[in-house]
């Protein structure tokens, strides 16, 4: 076979929405804001009683914290700030948008993250317990949606009491209506933004009722970040594409898909094809001057209505606490205690050598192959991502088949056969998430001592259609006990403490994992395009 | 090892179903202990039916008909023992939950009479017995493994665990130190003792008998099917003598090909271009269509033509000719069964696709079908406590002959094919069913569908979207309400949300679910076969060992 000269592999390409799309767009959806390293998320409370809000509040706040949109900058350096916004179902309530308009928005949104049956698919809850990957006495915020109320039962004649117990209502301290998030280049202008968004924010009644100082510190070849722990973070991300030409790869419309991060746009944005074939759905509001003089499209499947949807998307938010001592010390227990177990062959077994395979990649976010390698990096000195796991490591030699990469992403790790190989990434890609999230909290001094500090990551992603792309990438990949034919054991990273199965030559070892990342809040929430954003500050 | 499903489908009194719902939910709170750790979950069902595997209990409402309890149950061996012992667990509960069912028309009515008397102590098992519906499509994931072994296997597979876990024995050396054989042999060693079946042989898991069984049966469909669908060309061969047959066919395929090359596209939207090239793959499999083809008509011929020679010699010539000689009676046999086989290909084929494809464009589908919450909540709540969950479907079938013969022939001729492909637990690239079957109710108007699977139900549905949407279009797509498909395979189930929505829509609540190992995948389950297997045999060679211990 002709294989020509061994070439470092392109930096993954970047990918923009066409002009169109894009002066419509949060431009979240296209950008992490890379470019501005500090930022603050600031979780809002609406103070008011439901549609008792001050008029033009949205006004005042957004002409204090402009949405940045998804037109690239001219000169990316000269860009000082940006902003985005996404708001929970009972904000929008809260705002005032219909009950009609609230009912045609999807079923998780609705429910909220924080549903009982969801918590336990989530690994966060059962019976009625908070679990090991939730801080201790329980998350402090969510949006605190109310139980689903079903339509009272007409009493039949027949009807006899039913046994069981009744759905809880799983409640948090806090009550998160919407989440604004500042970027900006440095600290000290992200405290002074902040500083003015809170004033204009208080005179209207909304509470900012938690702050996380974001960051992202853009040391590593290709623009990447470390998290706590310490490793190259959020370096694998779908590349989308739509037979539309709503999106543009190097200025050429993308219409097929990247071989293996290549996701339809609708995964994403909703109003454009998505893994399934369809038009991914979006909410509803009536066909009224209001939703014409915002800039809303009419509805093509629902007559007489608009779309509220079109160019918005689903963000799932999770603060996640990172308790990087407990890490290490667990890493470098685990280690010791393999090599005393096995005194002959172990010496090679480190605190960092099993933090990589935890991962999966080393600290820089080269993936670990077999024979002790790393995958070479790309031309730019970037990690490789476009990689697959059939070919070279079927059975986790190099990257373990439970480590987190693995099931965060398994690409074609999970075909049986050679033949299904294209089959399975196809079926992978159709659970992808768009990853939006940001370290907070100081960096440690020393990753053993435990200093008290709070530090973590904001997890955020946009999907369209949260079951099959979020819940099913956490409950499915993540959590699942059963993943790759691995028994009882889940991801080591952000599972609960647990056993781990790390293939060494051609047996495999035993790693006894604690649990170091803990849910603190979260919830769904809906980013609206630019759009539904004036719809909505008309309310 | 021969291993039972089947469900029994009874209709329920209106007037009872809401105390049934609760009889069942509250019979399930009381064998499953689920919130005591000292005691297992559904202990006596664990104990005193050691044959089962998994059993399900539900309610169907619809709108079309009173309700319909169903049980289900997947078991070892023949229905009798599993009976007797189900009768002695829950003997009374069943009693109270026939007491909520109708009784029933047919020669079965003396023995619910006598099931249901008050003060009855007359046994439930035969009454359920008759009343047992047999599935027309089923699939076992781990085909031939019994539920005694396989939890052998996996009390085996904890036990290795464990002592591979182990430190290295003092002064010794770890497991680690060994060459793979030798460490085949030292686990063997460690494990005999705890497990003394490892030195019996390995048990077959598909007998000779049901293995012969399983290829005569689709060697019959197939030639039954073949003669069935070449009999149009017999019949015209015998109606327009002299070769005005073949040219007859020839027209005909042209006509009926071109009328359903028109109507090749779906509708605007909801058209799916499919990565799989249904006649590419066709082509790629001429090869082994021609060898069946071969030998069906040869294989024919040489059937047929001693009955011709016989007729020849037994009829007066004016009925079939004067009496021929075998040679001279194979040659014109031959004729006749390729003319037949012609027809196949030329008749009946292009007349069945126009038809399909007729019956497709006037189906009506519903994309957004009604979702009661109340009963998706009660289902949301049982579901995705352990990695195996359950679900039951019934949907109304579309009418009409045509759809009728197809999915009888197909589901039969799906059923056999399962029988000789799926058994190491794969269907398609998926390996996620324990067991799952298909059956008719109601004189075949409704379709019955149970499957006991691994992971989430969103999962598995995506599993089918994604991987498996051709034979599940083939299969479910005679459902009315069913995603508009296109010649029966395509498009369909292709259209994720829309396909589960409407599977949504079709299920009801699994009030009573009983999984003999909860714990375990199918995946998992072939694995702790394929160890316990490993440390049966008395030495392995380092090669062996060492694909072997990528199990370990």
């Amino acid at each position: 076979m002709d294989v020509g000269p061994v070439m470092a592999p392109a930096p993954a390409p970047s990918w923009k929405l066409a002009d169109t799309v894009a002066a419509q767009t949060q431009g979240l959806v296209v950008t992490g804001f890379g470019g501005l390293p500090a930022g603050r998320a600031l979780l809002l409370h609406f103070g008011w009683p439901i549609g008792g809000a001050k008029k033009g509040f949205l006004d005042r706040l957004l002409a204090v914290a402009p949405i940045t949109n998804a037109t690239p900058p001219g000169d990316p350096t000269t860009q000082t700030r940006a902003a985005s916004i996404a708001f929970t179902g009972t904000g929008l309530r809260q705002m005032g948008l219909p009950e009609t308009a609230l009912a045609s928005f999807s079923r998780p949104f609705q429910e909220g993250m924080f549903q009982e049956d969801r918590l336990r698919r989530l690994g966060d809850r059962r019976d009625g317990n908070w679990l090991a990957t939730v801080v201790k006495n329980g998350p402090v915020w969510s949006a605190n949606t109310p139980l689903c109320t079903l339509p009272p039962v007409p009493a039949g004649a027949f009807v006899v009491p039913p046994v069981g117990a009744a759905e809880q209502d799983v409640d948090t301290e806090m009550t998160v209506h919407a989440l604004l998030l500042l970027y900006t280049q440095d600290d000290a202008a992200a405290q002074s933004w902040t500083g003015a968004v809170q004033t204009v924010l208080a005179a209207d009644d909304i509470v900012v009722v938690r702050t996380l100082d974001l960051k992202v510190d853009v040391g590593l070849a290709g623009g990447f970040s470390r998290e706590h722990f310490g490793f190259a973070d959020a370096l694998s991300q779908p590349l989308p594409y739509d037979a539309g030409n709503a999106v543009l790869v190097n200025g050429q419309p993308a219409q097929q898909a990247d071989p293996v991060q290549g996701v339809p746009l609708g995964e994403f944005l909703i109003g454009y094809i998505d893994g399934h074939h369809e038009k991914a759905p979006g909410p509803v509001v009536a066909d009224d001057p209001v939703a014409r003089d915002a800039g809303l499209l009419p509805s093509i499947e629902a007559e007489g209505f608009c779309d509220l949807g079109l160019n918005g998307s689903y963000l799932v938010a999770r603060e996640l606490k990172q308790d990087v001592a407990a890490f290490w010390r667990s890493m470098e227990k685990n280690a010791e205690a393999m090599r005393s177990r096995d005194p002959q062959n172990a010496a090679h077994i480190t605190g960092a050598w099993l933090a990589e395979r935890v991962i999966g990649r080393d600290k820089d976010g080269h993936l670990l192959c077999p024979a002790n390698s790393v995958l070479p990096a790309c031309s730019d000195g970037s990690p490789d991502s476009s990689f697959l796991f059939y070919d070279r490591d079927p059975h986790g030699a190099g990257c373990p088949a439970g480590s987190h990469v693995r099931r965060a992403f398994p690409r074609d790790a999970l075909a049986p056969t050679a033949n299904d190989r294209s089959t399975l990434l196809q079926a992978a890609n159709n659970h992808r998430i768009l990853r939006r999230g940001r370290k907070f909290g100081p960096k440690i001094a020393d990753p053993t001592e435990d200093d008290g500090a709070d530090r973590g990551l904001l997890f955020m992603c946009l999907n369209t259609d949260i079951e099959r792309q979020f819940e099913f990438v956490q409950q499915t990949w993540l959590l699942n006990s059963s993943f790759a034919t691995l028994f009882q054991e889940v991801d080591p990273l952000v599972g609960p403490a647990g056993r781990m199965s790390i293939r060494d030559e051609a047996l495999r070892r035993t790693a006894n994992v604690d649990t170091f990342v803990r849910m603190a809040g979260g919830d769904y929430f809906f980013l609206p395009s630019l759009p539904a954003l004036r719809y909505l500050t008309n309310l | 090892m021969r291993q039972t499903t089947l469900s029994v489908p009874l209709e329920v009194k209106p007037e009872s179903c809401s105390c049934l719902t609760v009889l069942i939910d509250a019979l399930k709170q009381r064998e499953d202990k689920g919130a005591n750790p000292e005691v297992e979950n559904f202990a006596r069902i664990v104990q005193f039916v050691p044959t089962l595997h998994f059993m399900s209990m539900s309610v169907f409402p619809a709108s079309e008909y009173d309700p319909i309890f169903i049980l289900e149950a997947n078991f070892d061996g023949a229905p009798g023992p599993f009976w007797g012992q189900l009768e002695a667990v829950l003997g009374n509960d069943l009693r109270a939950i026939l007491r909520c069912c109708k009784r029933p028309l047919d020669a079965t009515g003396a023995l619910y009479d006598a099931v249901v008397a008050p003060g009855s102590s007359a046994p439930v098992a035969p009454y359920l017995e008759a009343r047992t519906q047999r599935p027309s499509v089923f699939h076992n994931g781990n085909r031939g493994l019994t539920r005694a072994r396989i939890s052998d296997d996996y009390a085996l597979f904890l036990a290795a665990r464990d002592e591979l876990d182990k430190p290295a024995p003092e002064g010794g050396p770890h497991y680690h130190s060994l060459t793979p054989a030798a460490l085949h042999k030292t686990l063997r060693a460690a494990m005999l003792p705890g497990h003394g079946w490892l030195s019996e042989p390995v048990p077959k898991r598909i007998s000779t008998a049901e293995n012969l069984a399983d290829w005569m049966r689709l060697i019959v469909y197939v030639v039954l099917a073949l003669v069935v669908l070449s009999s149009p060309g017999l019949l015209l061969a015998s109606l327009v003598p002299g070769g005005g047959d073949l040219a007859i066919m020839g027209v005909v395929a042209l006509i009926f090909f071109g009328l359903t090359y028109l109507n090749r596209h779906g509708l605007p939207g909801k058209e799916i271009k499919s990565r799989s090239n249904i006649p590419a793959f066709l082509l790629g499999q001429s090869g082994k269509f021609g060898l069946v083809a071969v030998i069906y008509v040869l294989g024919a011929s040489i059937v047929i033509t001693p009955i011709v020679w016989l007729a020849t010699h037994l009829l007066p010539d004016s009925v079939i000719g004067p009496a021929l000689g075998l040679p001279a009676a194979f040659w014109p046999t031959v004729h006749v069964v390729l003319l037949g086989f012609c027809s196949l290909l030329l008749l009946t084929v292009p007349l069945l696709l126009f038809l399909v494809r007729r019956d497709e464009m006037a189906d009506s589908s519903q994309d957004a079908p009604n979702v009661n919450d109340g009963m998706l909540r009660d289902m949301l709540q049982r579901e995705d406590w352990v990695v195996q969950n359950h679900m039951g479907s019934i949907v109304l079938i579309k009418p009409g002959i045509l759809r009728m013969i197809i999915i009888r022939a197909g589901h039969l001729g799906l059923f056999l094919v399962l029988r000789l492909v799926a058994r190491d637990g794969y269907l398609g690239s998926m390996r996620t069913v324990h067991f799952a079957h298909w059956a008719f109710l109601n004189n075949g108007s409704r379709l019955l569908f149970f499957s006991n699977f691994d992971h989430s139900w969103g999962s598995y549905l995506d599993d089918f979207i994604e991987k498996a949407h051709g034979g599940l279009t083939l299969a479910w797509g005679c459902g009315v309400g069913f995603p508009t498909t296109r010649f029966l395979v395509l498009d369909g189930a292709s259209h994720g949300r829309q396909f589960k929505n409407w599977a949504l829509a079709s299920r009801a609540v699994s009030r009573f679910w009983y999984s003999a190992y909860p714990d375990l995948t199918v995946d998992q389950v072939e694995r702790n076969n394929r160890i316990a297997n490993g440390l049966r045999r008395t030495s392995m060679t380092d090669n062996e060992a060492t694909q072997w211990m990528l199990d370990l």
